[in-house]
């Protein structure tokens, strides 16, 4: 934190700071904390849209033929570009931008992000009426990814120095966020669409606009209500714990330094191999259990079961990072690959006994551990590198994300059509992804096991930024 | 007036949310049916 005054400096002339700076946003005495998870919450509620942007594939097909895709109407293949290049850019800006997130403070990286985002939207909106494709990979994909990626870490490190008594618990809330975004978002396009649908128009164009104007509005409701405590802030009736844990450090490590460090790697490798799992599963759940229940489940109860997992990945996303304040961020992991590792080996055998409700529980609660591995890593990285820059820190660890984000649908769908070529039946194609998923996870318990504490000649001698 | 304004900005990302949940919740019994 840098100073406690709302005044910075011009060589000798002190000179007010700008109202999004770190400086002005400084929590008064009568603050309440938890004001802090609603900010963060409308940031995250917001980008986590991208989890919905199908729901505008099919659409955005048919914006010259209507009914159905007319000749020069974009193709699905095209189209599915703009989500794969808004995750590439979530996770470059969350590297590159992250160490100026920290610094800036939540209140500009989540007006930049509300920028980006909703302007993504509206410069997306502009291609869709010109029928222009690359100013819709632009316009979401590179601008909205960019918010996607500043507005995931903006809010993270506040909540850390918010909640040092339940850091688990307090990012925990923010990144359910982007779990639940999808919730929102997926009805709501339904619903702007059908609004401003027209015999001449899908709606898609409107929709966009609308939506672009209804999310930035949103974050910039969480940045105008965001703070960051005072430097010497602690919870009234809390002190730390005088037993020192073995992974939880006081000190803090520098992000030039966190990141060349054996732990920062083996942290990546458990947060890529926890989500390559999960996104492999999510990615392809709907002809999953069509193909596995062969006559048993309609189009329609399978967009249901790919429902169902978002809710399991959203609650997961709150319950396990809560947990993980008592159990330690160590244990909670490991409980993660070890319980992953069961249910992987088990779901081909409760797929051949046709039991669909086990089936469903089954990926719940694989989809709620791969939701909490998302939530639980930045009380891991604040454990182990300390408080300074874990903002920083989180959004370079996020390119295990953007690799795991083409690992894991690639070798789940990869792995199916191998199968179904060498004559392997479509009910029975998933065994061996699922055995792969098992061994990816032991990749990720063995980095987990392999994680010790930084060693104290690397900790950095000032304890702010 | 503190607890008011945490109420209501709890309610403001709160609702939305909620909304989302029942909707999924809602279509999620398409599948056991």
């Amino acid at each position: 934190m840098s100073a406690a005054t709302p005044f910075g400096s011009a060589g000798n002339t002190p000179v007010r700071a700008g109202i999004l700076d770190r400086a002005r946003t400084v929590a008064p005495g009568s603050y309440n904390r938890f004001l802090v998870p609603p900010a963060a919450l409308a940031v995250h509620l917001s980008i986590g849209q991208a989890y919905a942007f199908s729901t505008f594939n099919l659409p955005l097909t048919k914006l010259l033929g209507i009914t159905q895709s007319a000749p020069g109407d974009w193709s699905l293949k095209a189209v599915g570009w703009t989500f794969s290049i808004a995750i590439l850019f979530l996770g470059l800006s969350a590297a590159l931008f992250g160490r100026w997130a920290e610094s800036a403070g939540p209140r500009k990286a989540m007006c930049v992000a509300a920028c980006c985002f909703g302007g993504g939207f509206l410069v997306s909106a502009l291609g869709i009426h010109l029928h222009e494709i690359d100013l819709l990979y632009f316009g979401y994909g590179v601008l909205g990814g960019c918010g996607l990626g500043i507005g995931y870490i903006s809010p993270v490190s506040t909540l850390i120095k918010w909640f040092p008594d339940r850091p688990g618990m307090a990012t925990g809330m923010a990144i359910m966020g982007f779990g639940g975004g999808a919730m929102i978002a997926a009805p709501l396009s339904i619903f702007l669409m059908d609004y401003f649908k027209t015999p001449e128009n899908n709606g898609v164009f409107e929709s966009f606009m609308t939506m672009g104007v209804i999310y930035f509005l949103f974050m910039m409701f969480g940045a105008a209500i965001v703070r960051v405590p005072p430097a010497d802030w602690k919870p009234r009736g809390w002190t730390p714990s005088v037993t020192p844990k073995k992974l939880v450090t006081t000190a803090n490590v520098h992000v030039d330094v966190a990141w060349k460090t054996r732990q920062f790697w083996l942290l990546w490798g458990v947060l890529c191999m926890n989500v390559t799992a999960g996104i492999g599963v999510l990615s392809q759940a709907s002809p999953m259990i069509q193909e596995m229940f062969a006559g048993g489940v309609s189009a329609a109860g399978a967009a249901s079961f790919v429902g169902l997992l978002s809710l399991f990945n959203m609650g997961g996303r709150f319950v396990w990072a809560s947990v993980s304040d008592y159990l330690g961020r160590k244990n909670t992991y490991f409980i993660f690959f070890v319980l992953g590792i069961g249910l992987y080996a088990l779901v081909p055998s409760i797929g051949m006994a046709g039991s669909k409700p086990l089936f469903v529980l089954a990926f719940g609660v694989i989809l709620s551990m791969y939701g909490g591995g998302f939530a639980t890593i930045p009380a891991y990285l604040r454990d182990i590198y300390g408080t300074m820059h874990v903002g920083a820190i989180h959004g370079r660890l996020l390119t295990a994300w953007a690799a795991a984000g083409v690992l894991g649908p690639v070798l789940v769908s990869y792995i199916r059509d191998f199968q179904i070529q060498n004559g392997v039946p479509k009910a029975q194609a998933y065994s061996v992804t699922m055995y792969i998923m098992c061994g990816l996870l032991l990749i990720g318990l063995l980095c987990n096991v392999c994680i010790r504490a930084v060693s104290p000649e690397l900790h950095h001698r000032e304890t702010e930024v | 007036m503190v607890r008011l304004k945490l109420a209501l900005c709890w309610l403001i990302v709160g609702l939305p949310l909620v909304w989302g949940v029942a909707k999924t919740m809602q279509n999620a019994i398409k599948l056991f049916q």
